[in-house]
């Protein structure tokens, strides 16, 4: 069996027929997976220097220069890295006395540091298979994202404890503020709630559940809900960027829901994450540092929002972009000023991020054309193997180059 | 600002998006996945705004212009739009005193555009413009 690095469930029971040393037929890919597979023969980074075309030893050696120029260098991205490149990378910010940090920094990195820290419960996607009768889609859309979240773990399949399933074991909710797919599933289950109204929503749920009146238009059917949620014998909550964002730094008001929840029941807490190792450059990091994103090695191990990309751009004199796409998702602002920084883009396939790099370096795809080994949404460590032969070089020969040459 | 229909824009991520983007998002198809933006029927008709057809969209950071699409369910004063380097072209750049982007949610002027849908290339270019 092979794995899919197309999200961070990181599915480990695909089939792949290998056709003369190159993908052929694959049996059990979602959607999304499928052209992440595919991906591999179109759309792929050269390596590039000043928009000239170079080998990929001089794309590396340009990337180092750049990065030892720099006197305040940030390093960012690597969601889409192994653990062995993101810890690599935390080394080499360590070398520069640079700054690192990734996209959880402006979506569900404080999530997943109250849970990496023990304060939120939590448990495995295997768990909520085997066990779990009530699951929570907060703001998050996994019917979209990750497309084989309910069918694999949460809501269709069979499990130790679940053995009838969704049609009678199992109930699907959905908070959100739309009827997005994951929502047409759950049908009844959904709660569709004003843009930003997360916050009284926890609000009307906690006195729900301490049998008071809640203050929302339909009483009854949160009383409903509060019930139902006391009557579970093991629930989930998984976590979109929807609710992140809603709530923004402040998730005081959703620990206090789970902590209630959990003096009644169980319930755990999984963010469903986009890049396939977000959690685990959240956890390396934490590890070293005590945080999960967010940290500056220049005088000693500082951490705070001022080393966000969303800040540091301001100060910064060289950026390093490790598989990611900044200037595709931020702020346009935010964009101008990466097209305008010295930048060194390192990954597999061309994309906004990687036109506007004074360096670019391609990488192999992990899981297809290199192994190594990542950490899946729910933190379970994966070990995979590359399935075939690629001229690229792999994310950890990459840094350790880059490193070696700073 | 000036003109047209105030609009609250939420964010997503859409499968067909996604799979587009693994594919390449230079494409064609990437385009056409995520240069939309899915309006309330009672929005669209009140704008004289068509499915499938322009809307200009502007903010104080920036404009583009993208396909209309008609949502099934109603929503009045809100739109929701496929997280993209189309919507990113609207967002503040500015960092809350939380010391938080807001990506999800932004407000805009909608009106019916001109024209065709912004291509990635004019996005490049826009932001490599001094």
């Amino acid at each position: 069996m092979a794995f899919c690095t197309g999200c961070s469930l990181l599915c480990d029971d695909i089939v792949v027929d290998l056709d003369g040393g190159k993908i052929g037929k694959t049996m059990n890919l979602c959607r999304k997976g499928h052209a992440h597979y595919s991906s591999i023969g179109s759309g792929r980074l050269t390596p590039c220097v000043d928009g000239s075309e170079v080998g990929v030893e001089d794309a590396m050696m340009a990337a180092a220069e750049v990065l030892a120029g720099a006197d305040n260098p940030l390093l960012f991205g690597w969601g889409a890295s192994t653990l062995e490149a993101q810890r690599a990378g935390v080394d080499l910010a360590k070398k520069l006395g640079g700054a690192i940090d990734d996209p959880s920094s402006y979506s569900q990195g404080l999530i997943t540091e109250k849970i990496i820290a023990g304060d939120l419960p939590t448990c495995t996607l295997d768990d909520v298979r085997n066990f779990a009768d009530v699951s929570i889609y907060w703001g998050d859309d996994p019917s979209s994202s990750h497309p084989r979240h309910m069918s694999r773990f949460s809501y269709f399949p069979r499990g130790e404890k679940r053995q009838r399933g969704y049609e009678e074991d199992r109930e699907a909710i959905v908070i959100d503020v739309r009827k997005s797919p994951t929502a047409q599933i759950a049908a009844d289950g959904f709660f569709k709630i004003t843009p930003g109204g997360d916050g009284a929503f926890i609000e009307a749920l906690v006195a729900s559940l301490a049998g008071k009146i809640p203050k929302v238009e339909d009483k009854k059917r949160m009383l409903n809900l509060g019930t139902k949620l006391r009557k579970a014998k093991f629930g989930a909550i998984f976590t979109g960027q929807g609710l992140a964002h809603s709530l923004r730094g402040d998730l005081s008001g959703f620990v206090s829901l789970v902590g209630k929840l959990n003096e009644i029941t169980r319930f755990s807490v999984i963010p469903t994450l986009g890049d396939y190792n977000t959690r685990g450059f959240n956890q390396t990091l934490f590890d070293e540092t005590g945080h999960v994103n967010s940290v500056s090695f220049k005088d000693g191990v500082r951490h705070g929002r001022e080393f966000s990309i969303a800040r540091l751009l301001d100060s910064c004199d060289a950026v390093m972009v490790m598989g990611s796409d900044p200037a595709a998702a931020l702020p346009a602002a935010i964009a101008k000023k990466l097209e305008r920084a010295a930048m060194v883009a390192v990954g597999s396939h061309r994309n906004m991020t990687t036109d506007f790099a004074k360096v670019s370096v391609p990488m192999a795809v992990a899981g297809i054309e290199a192994g190594g080994s990542c950490l899946r949404t729910d933190g379970v460590r994966v070990e995979f193997d590359g399935l075939v032969r690629s001229d690229h070089l792999s994310d950890v020969d990459i840094i350790k180059r880059i490193m070696e040459a700073v | 600002m000036a003109g047209g229909k105030e609009l609250t824009v939420i964010t997503y991520r859409g499968i067909f998006q996604e799979v587009e983007e693994a594919r390449g998002m230079y494409s064609d198809g990437y385009r056409d996945q995520s240069a939309v933006v899915a309006l309330d029927g009672g929005d669209m008709k009140e704008m004289g705004i068509e499915a499938g057809r322009p809307v200009h969209l502007e903010t104080a950071s920036g404009d583009v212009v993208v396909a209309a699409k008609l949502s099934e369910e109603a929503h009045p004063g809100v739109a929701f739009m496929p997280a993209s380097p189309w919507s990113a072209q609207l967002l503040s750049g500015e960092v809350g005193e939380d010391g938080f982007l807001e990506l999800k949610m932004f407000t805009v002027r909608a009106s019916s555009g001109e024209g065709r849908v912004t291509s990635i290339e004019e996005i490049e270019a826009v932001i490599r413009a001094p």
